[in-house]
């Protein structure tokens, strides 16, 4: 029997100290560590994902970008062919929320097709999840894209989330 | 000396590699001696195919076909980060080329890999140092409980002020906020909103000096499309934007007269009209005003109306000055140098004791934003941990009752009696700390302790 494997692109994008690097390496790794170390340009992992529901294997190459703070032809670059974004929002900071800063739309623009997938990260530091779920539902909604509460810290809901990436692809939607 | 060995002894010693591929993308050729770190583990530099060598091209197929049908001649992808097999992290940019070296019909990519490592490293420390601080401001800023500590202080003034905020966040009155420029009126105005029910709604704050007048009535209301001649589309105006939230209108008593009247119809309805619409539109919104004028003068100089004026003013809170805050100077400036710390000069973490006694002999006639402007500019200038008094440029205005003001009564003045009145109360301001309250009065210690002896004066019995 022949099983095709999809090599798909995702790029992490969000602000400086969401937690796109610390989501990336406890998907992978399934580590964590405190210490904040900001990325410099990117940083490519792999990891193999098949679909729940149908099966279908997925190379995942993890694009963990830097937080974009001037957009050029060569930020332009990092964007081509990706199949997914993994939007990260630091739920206990406002300013994470800054739809400009994320370069969604730049996004959007060099891969029409891709899916968005938005991961409200940190939910360790909250009191309550309440408010912080329909804050990151109602920004997600934007974009009519799934939202999932997520903690790098305690590995809450972060296999779930690459899991919706997968859902998310034509190669999973098709069967 | 042949042009290969050439060629491998320049991509060394200039810390480049090269990797060749054919037009099937299948590699011929390449060099990492000088990068080592850049080949994917298990991968051997001399096999595979470009996807696996340089796995940062999948999903950018059509990039590579273009370059190899001649529509593209380069590709760069900057600052890609790989952890070597040290555990560090190594940086590079790679330059993707068509090439047709070894097939002139025929052609293949050619990728040359610099190595970016020095470069980006001191670039990662400097961006760490500026996104730690931002991180720390801006998680700070995004806890409602902080905002309430961010109103600094110990003094009797400060803890009337957080008395007044505690009792009022969870009501929904209109807050006239009066106090001199500087004393932190737009803080306070926040800490209110963050604190009150509608925090996760917006807070909007509108600088009523700011605005020309000629703008103000459609910034406030919005407009209609066609309203006026640059109305090209219908606008919001900001008290709609504030809907459910908090509307801050600064300097109030700066809003012209035409304006306080739709402002007060507005409060009363709770409904307007944007300019050039027959519609009414009913928003919720909490007002909090401000302003640093006397607003009951204004209104008896006919400069602001009366009715207005009753109904900001339904619950007021007057802001102290500086100079009312005791000690609390110290303490401010003290968390003007933590914050700034970063940002400005990481030498400096303190005061020394003769820049304290500066601070506290100051009137600081513009409160709390002089105070931080002058700590900013000391720390700027300071050569050493600590801010010398000569660091701090004070503002030139003389401090009120400096002397040069002063005359004598016709009736007579006691020297003595006033002069032992001022020695209680700077004694008094500073709990019995000589040092604080010699300051005050501009006085050397020495010359302190003597006035304070002449009158049999016991610090103690302040502190």
């Amino acid at each position: 029997m022949n099983i095709s494997v999809y090599s798909k692109k995702i790029c992490m994008l969000g602000t400086f100290g969401a937690g796109k690097t610390s989501l990336v390496r406890r998907f992978v790794h399934g580590i964590f560590e405190e210490k904040y170390l900001s990325t410099i340009g990117v940083h490519l992992s792999h990891k193999a994902l098949s679909d729940s529901l149908t099966g279908i294997q997925f190379n995942l190459i993890i694009w963990d970008l830097a937080h974009i703070e001037k957009f050029t032809a060569a930020t332009r670059n990092y964007f081509r062919g990706a199949a997914a974004a993994i939007i990260v929002l630091d739920l206990t900071r406002e300013s994470s929320f800054a739809e400009k800063q994320i370069r969604i739309k730049e996004f959007i623009e060099s891969n029409p097709e891709a899916a968005l997938v938005f991961a409200g990260n940190k939910t360790d530091l909250l009191d309550s999840h309440e408010q912080a779920e329909s804050e990151l539902h109602a920004f997600a909604a934007r974009w009519q894209a799934p939202a999932v509460l997520t903690s790098a810290k305690t590995g809450e809901n972060v296999d779930s989330l690459f899991e919706l990436v997968v859902a998310a692809m034509p190669e999973a939607k098709k069967r | 000396m042949n042009t290969k060995n050439i060629l491998s002894t320049v991509i060394r010693e200039t810390g480049v590699a090269y990797a060749l591929f054919d037009h099937r993308l299948q590699l011929t050729g390449s060099d990492f001696t000088s990068l080592p770190w850049f080949l994917p583990q298990g991968c051997p530099a001399e096999a595979g195919d470009i996807w696996t060598l340089f796995p940062e091209l999948i999903g950018s197929e059509p990039l590579v076909d273009s370059l190899l049908a001649k529509r593209k001649k380069r590709f760069v992808l900057e600052k890609i980060n790989k952890l070597g097999p040290d555990d560090r992290l190594y940086y590079a940019d790679l330059q993707f080329m068509a090439h047709s070296f070894q097939q002139p019909a025929s052609r293949g990519v050619l990728v040359l890999i610099f190595d970016r490592t020095s470069q980006v490293a001191a670039e990662q420390q400097l961006q760490q140092q500026y996104y730690e601080l931002q991180l720390l401001r801006s998680r700070l800023a995004s806890q409602p409980g902080f905002l309430s500590n961010a109103i600094l202080g110990a003094s009797p003034a400060v803890q009337e002020v957080r008395a007044f905020i505690e009792r009022i966040a969870n009501h929904n009155t209109t807050v006239l906020l009066q106090g001199e420029t500087g004393t932190g009126k737009s803080l306070v105005a926040r800490v209110i909103h963050n604190l009150s029910p509608r925090s996760a709604k917006p807070f909007v704050e509108i600088n009523c000096a700011a605005i020309p007048d000629t703008l103000m009535e459609s910034e406030l209301f919005g407009y209609k499309k066609g309203a006026f001649t640059n109305a090209q589309s219908d606008k919001k105006g900001l008290i709609e934007e504030a809907n459910g939230g908090t509307l801050f209108l600064d300097e109030i008593g700066e809003m012209p007269l035409s304006l306080q009247a739709k402002l007060l119809t507005f409060l009363e309805q709770k409904a307007f009209r944007s300019l050039g619409s027959t519609d009414e539109k009913r928003v919720d919104v909490r007002l909090i005003a401000a302003t640093n004028r006397d607003l009951g003068r204004a209104v008896a100089d006919n400069d602001f109306r009366q009715d207005l004026f009753y109904r900001i003013n339904v619950v007021s809170c007057t802001l102290p000055p500086l100079r009312e805050m005791d000690d609390d100077v110290l303490l401010l400036a003290e968390h003007f140098i933590e914050l700034l710390h970063f940002e400005v000069n990481e030498k400096v973490t303190g005061l020394s004791p003769s820049a304290r006694a500066k601070l506290l002999s100051w009137h600081w006639p513009g409160n709390v934003r002089e105070l931080r402007n002058v700590i900013e500019r000391a720390m700027i200038f300071a050569r050493r941990d600590k801010i010398e008094a000569s660091d701090l440029l004070l503002s030139l205005t003389p401090a009120p009752g400096g002397g040069d003001d002063f005359t004598l009564p016709a009736t007579g003045f006691s020297l003595e009696e006033h002069e032992r009145k001022l020695l209680e109360q700077a004694l008094q301001h500073c709990r019995g700390v000589q040092s604080a309250a010699a300051a005050r009065l501009g006085l050397s210690l020495d010359t302190f302790r003597y006035r304070i002896k002449k009158y049999d004066l016991n610090p103690r019995d302040y502190s």
